[in-house]
C-alpha cells in the first residue's frame, strides 16, 4: 500500500458512520477509516502486509448492499456509505470471536502474552465476551520449541496468517506457510519441518513480534512480565553499520524484550537475529569491575583507583614510541573524539577492521537513504559483501525487492548464501570471459534504477575489476541511470571513525610488530566476542604475550580479557549513550536502557582517566 | 430432572434480591451456596478478598453451604444463588453440580475453570489413560506407582468440561481468578435485580 508514491489523480470521498472521509483511490475502507480515526476491530490485518481478509472482524456494512464485506480487503468506492458498528455487525463479530476461542486451547492464565499483550483477548474484552456459546473442541495441538530463541504453540494460534505474511513479505524467506485443510489447517515450517530442521529460517523473530496472540513467543521474554506493563526505550542497534532502530521493553531494570522501532526510517520495525536476540537473549559473561593481575598471574578484582594507578605507572615506564592504542570499529562518535585527543600520547593509534575493509575506510562514503533506494532498485548487484550473514535487514530488503518487485539480482565475488537462489547471475568466482560479461550486460539491459552494494571484498583486485566492468556496462546503456553505490562495511562505525581520522588496519600483527611495544591499550568496547577475534591469528596472539602491559577495556569476558594485565569494565549497548553514523550517514542516537551494571564506565570516560 | 424449575424461578429470584438491596432491613436474605469442583480454590480466595465489603454483603446474603463456611446443614439446602468454582472432572462433581442446579435459582460459573475448563481442561488433549499413567505411574515424585482404584474414588471423565456443558449456567464470571472487584460488581448487580454488563473495563480472562 504505497499510496504516497501513487500519482494523486483524484481524491475519493465516502461517508463512514455519518462522517465524511477523504481517501486516495485504491485505498481500502479500513485504511481510510483508520486515517480518519474511526476504529474497526482487526486481528489478521497488519499495516505493511498485504490484506488477507481472514479473521472477519473488520466486517462493515455498505448502505444499499445486503452483503457485509471485510473492510481490510475491500477498496473504497467514491460516494459509498459505510457503517462500521451495528447490532448485526457486533453479533457477527462476537460469534466469530467465540468460534476462535472455542476452536483451540486458549488458556489465558498460562500464556506468556496475557495481561494486555494479546490481540484476541483484547477483542474478547471489547466485545464483552464473558462466556463462549460454542462447545470447546480442545484439540491436541503440537508445540515446537526447537527454535533457539522462540517457540510456537499451535494451541494459541488463530490462523490469522500474520506470521506467514511477515516471513514472506518482510523477511522474504517464506519459511512459514499453512498446511492442511479445514479444522486441520495449521501454520507449518518449511515443508512440515521443525524449526531446528529448517534451512530457510533466519531466526529474525519478526513472526513473534507480529503474532497477535501468544502462539509465537520469545523464550527469553516469556513470563517476564506483560510487554504492556513495560517501559519502552528507543535506541539504536550497534551490531552492524545499518543502525536499526530498537524498541526495548524494560521492567524492573531488566530487558524483557527487544523489537524493531516501527518509526525508524532505517529498518521500519524489522530486525535480524543479531539485534533482536543475540544482544540480550544470549548468555554472555559481563565484566563489572576492574581486574588486575596479581603476583601469581591471576586476574583479581581491584578498585578503579588501583587499576588506573597501575596503568599509569606502566604507561609512564614506557617511552612514547613503545605505546599504542587499538580500537574496535564499533565505538561511538563521541568516543572517537576523545580518542583522537590522545593521538599525541601514543606512538600508534588505529582501529582493527576486517580484511579489505581498510580500503573501504580510506574514502568513507555514505549513501543517504540507501535503504529506500535499495527497495526501489530494479537491479541489485552485490560485490564482495555478505548481507545475509552481516546485515540481516539489508538481506531482507534485497529478498523482498527481488522476490516481490522482480528486481534483478547479481552476486559477484561473495560467499555462498541463501540469496544465491534468487540471483539471476551468481558468480562466487568471477570469470573474465566475454561471454560471461555479455550475459551480465544482457541481464542488466534496461535497468533504470540499479543499486550496487559493495562490501570490503569489493576492494580486492577482483572486486575492482567487477566494479569497472559494471560501470562500463552502465555507461554503455543509452540514457541509463548511473547505479547507486552503497558501501557496506562490516565494522559498525568504521566509516565514521575513519572520517574522524582514526587509521584502519587489517593486519594487526605487523602493526604491533613494527616497533617493540611495552604498553598496549585495547578498546574492545561491547564487541560480543570481547575482542577475542584479535587472537585468531597466532602471530598477534604471540605478540600480545610479549607486551608487558596490555590493558583491555571490554564489556564482556573473553580470551582477550583473560590475557590482559589490566581489564577495565566498559558499558554495553543498553547502557551507552552517544551516536553512531550508519551507512546512510545518519547520526543515530544510543540511549541508555538500563542503569550501568556494576562499576562499568563509558569508553570515553575510561580513556580520559587512562590518558588524560 | 427438574431443570425447568431453575428457568422459571430465575425471574422470581431477582425480585427478593432487588427488595433486599432497596431495603437492607428486610428480613429475607438471599440464600447462597458455593461449591468448588476442579479448581484451585483461587476463586473462593478472591471472594474472600472482598475484605470489609464482606461485612456489608453478609447483611444481604446468607451462605448456607460452602467449603469456606462452617456448614451446619447435612444436606444441600434450597438456595437462591449457587456459585460454582472449577469445572466438572469426575462423576462426583457432576452429581454435586446437578444437585446444586436443581436446588438453586441462579447458577453462577465463577472463574475460568467453571467457564472454559481452563487449566484442568489441559488434560483434554490427552487420553485419560495417558493422564493417569503420567500422574500416578510416571511422575518423578511417585514412590509407589498405582492408579487409585478404590470404588469410593470418583471416576474421572475422559474430558474435563466447563459447567455450561453439563447444566444451564445463568451467569459466567471469567477470570483466573476474577478480581474481588469483579465479583463485587456482579453480586451487587444481581442483588439490585440487574444482570451484570461486561465491558473491557471489568472483563479479564487471566
Amino acid at each position: 500500500m504505497r499510496s504516497e508514491t501513487m500519482t494523486a489523480t483524484k481524491k475519493i470521498s465516502l461517508t463512514i458512520n455519518g462522517k465524511v472521509c477523504a481517501g486516495e483511490p485504491g485505498q481500502t475502507i479500513l485504511e481510510i477509516a483508520r486515517a480518519n480515526d474511526i476504529y474497526i476491530p482487526t486481528l489478521c490485518y497488519l499495516k505493511g502486509l498485504t490484506s488477507w481478509g481472514g479473521c472477519r472482524l473488520c466486517i462493515v456494512e455498505i448502505v444499499g448492499s445486503p452483503k457485509i464485506v471485510p473492510s481490510c480487503a475491500t477498496p473504497a468506492v467514491d460516494g459509498s456509505k459505510i457503517i462500521t458498528d451495528s447490532p448485526r455487525l457486533h453479533g457477527l463479530r462476537k460469534a466469530t470471536l467465540e468460534l476462535l476461542f472455542s476452536e483451540r486451547n486458549h488458556i489465558c492464565p498460562m500464556c506468556p502474552y496475557n495481561k494486555g499483550d494479546c490481540g484476541l483477548q483484547h477483542q474478547g474484552y471489547l466485545h464483552g465476551i464473558n462466556n463462549v456459546r460454542y462447545q470447546y473442541l480442545y484439540p491436541a495441538m503440537p508445540v515446537d520449541l526447537t527454535a533457539k530463541y522462540f517457540g510456537i504453540d499451535h494451541n494459541r494460534c488463530i490462523l490469522c496468517g500474520r506470521c506467514v505474511r511477515t516471513c514472506d513479505e518482510i523477511q522474504g524467506v517464506h519459511t512459514l506457510d499453512v498446511a492442511y485443510r479445514g479444522i486441520r489447517n495449521q501454520v507449518v515450517v518449511d515443508m512440515l519441518k521443525k524449526f531446528s530442521e529448517s534451512e530457510t529460517c533466519t531466526s529474525c523473530g519478526a513472526c513473534v513480534a507480529n503474532c497477535p496472540t501468544g502462539a509465537f513467543f520469545d523464550k527469553a521474554a516469556a513470563f517476564r512480565g506483560p510487554l504492556a506493563s513495560c517501559q519502552t526505550v528507543l535506541t539504536t542497534c550497534t551490531e552492524c553499520p545499518l543502525g536499526c532502530g530498537l524498541k526495548v521493553f524494560v521492567k524492573e531494570n531488566r530487558i524483557v524484550n527487544v523489537w524493531g522501532d516501527p518509526d525508524s526510517p532505517v529498518n521500519r520495525g524489522h530486525l535480524c537475529v543479531k539485534g533482536r536476540y543475540e544482544t540480550w537473549a544470549e548468555p554472555r559473561e559481563r565484566i563489572t569491575q576492574p581486574l588486575l593481575r596479581d603476583k601469581d598471574g591471576k586476574l583479581q578484582p581491584a578498585t578503579w583507583d588501583n587499576a588506573i594507578a597501575t596503568i599509569r605507572k606502566a604507561a609512564k615506564a614506557a617511552k612514547k614510541t613503545e605505546k599504542a592504542l587499538l580500537v574496535a570499529p564499533r565505538v561511538t562518535n563521541e568516543t572517537a573524539q576523545t580518542i583522537t585527543k590522545f593521538t599525541g600520547k601514543v606512538d600508534r593509534l588505529a582501529m582493527y577492521v576486517t580484511a579489505n575493509e581498510a580500503a573501504l575506510c580510506s574514502e568513507p562514503s555514505f549513501n543517504a537513504d540507501a535503504m529506500r533506494k535499495l527497495e526501489d532498485a530494479d537491479a541489485i548487484i552485490i560485490i564482495g559483501a555478505q548481507p545475509s550473514r552481516d546485515n540481516g535487514v539489508v538481506a531482507a530488503r534485497i529478498r523482498t525487492t527481488v522476490r516481490k518487485r522482480e528486481a534483478k539480482l547479481l552476486i559477484f565475488h561473495a560467499r555462498k548464501s541463501d540469496l544465491d537462489q534468487y540471483a539471476n547471475i551468481c558468480a562466487h568466482e568471477v570469470s573474465l570471459e566475454h561471454q560471461f560479461w555479455n550475459e551480465v550486460a544482457a541481464v542488466l539491459e534496461g535497468a533504470q534504477k540499479p543499486a550496487i552494494l559493495y562490501g570490503p571484498n569489493a576492494m580486492t583486485p577482483i572486486g575492482v575489476t567487477v566494479m569497472e566492468r559494471l560501470i562500463k556496462i552502465f555507461e554503455g546503456h543509452p540514457g541509463g541511470q548511473a547505479p547507486t553505490l552503497i558501501g557496506l562495511p562490516v565494522g559498525t562505525n568504521s566509516l565514521a571513525l575513519a572520517g574522524a581520522g582514526i587509521e584502519a588496519i587489517e593486519d594487526v600483527g605487523p602493526w604491533l610488530d613494527a616497533k617493540p611495544l611495552k604498553f598496549l591499550h585495547i578498546v574492545a568496547s561491547d564487541a560480543p566476542d570481547g575482542g577475542a577475534g584479535l587472537l585468531d591469528e597466532k602471530y598477534v596472539s604471540d605478540l600480545l604475550n610479549q607486551i608487558p602491559c596490555v590493558v583491555v577495556q571490554a564489556g564482556y569476558r573473553s580470551a582477550l580479557t583473560d590475557k590482559a594485565a589490566v581489564v577495565l569494565p566498559a558499558t554495553i549497548w543498553c547502557e551507552k549513550s552517544g551516536t553512531i553514523t550508519n551507512l546512510e550517514g545518519r547520526r543515530l542516537s544510543l540511549r541508555p536502557v538500563l542503569p550501568v551494571s556494576g562499576e562499568a564506565r563509558e569508553d570515553a570516560a575510561i580513556l580520559e582517566s587512562v590518558f588524560a | 430432572m427438574k431443570k425447568t424449575i431453575g428457568k422459571k424461578v430465575t425471574k422470581k429470584t431477582t425480585r427478593p434480591a432487588a427488595k433486599a438491596a432497596a431495603a437492607p432491613a428486610a428480613p429475607a436474605k438471599v440464600r447462597v451456596a458455593t461449591m468448588w469442583l476442579s479448581g484451585c480454590s483461587g476463586c473462593h480466595m478472591s471472594f474472600l478478598d472482598l475484605d470489609e465489603r464482606l461485612v456489608g454483603l453478609m447483611k444481604l446474603i446468607d451462605i448456607l453451604f460452602s467449603p469456606i463456611v462452617d456448614t451446619k446443614v447435612k444436606d444441600m439446602p434450597q438456595v437462591d444463588v449457587g456459585i460454582v468454582e472449577g469445572c466438572v472432572n469426575n462423576t462426583d462433581q457432576e452429581h454435586e453440580l446437578r444437585m446444586l442446579r436443581d436446588r438453586c435459582k441462579i447458577l453462577i460459573a465463577l472463574g475460568d475453570c467453571a467457564c472454559t475448563g481452563n487449566i484442568p481442561a489441559l488434560r483434554n488433549q490427552f487420553t485419560l489413560k495417558d493422564c493417569l499413567a503420567r500422574a500416578y505411574e510416571q511422575a518423578e515424585s511417585n514412590r509407589i506407582s498405582c492408579i487409585p482404584n478404590d470404588p469410593l474414588v470418583p471416576k474421572l471423565y475422559p474430558k474435563a468440561r466447563p459447567l455450561q456443558e453439563v447444566v444451564k449456567v445463568d451467569l459466567s464470571i471469567p477470570g483466573c481468578p476474577p478480581d474481588a472487584d469483579t465479583i463485587w460488581y456482579a453480586l451487587t448487580e444481581l442483588l439490585a435485580g440487574r444482570m451484570p454488563q461486561w465491558t473491557e473495563k471489568n472483563l479479564r480472562y487471566d
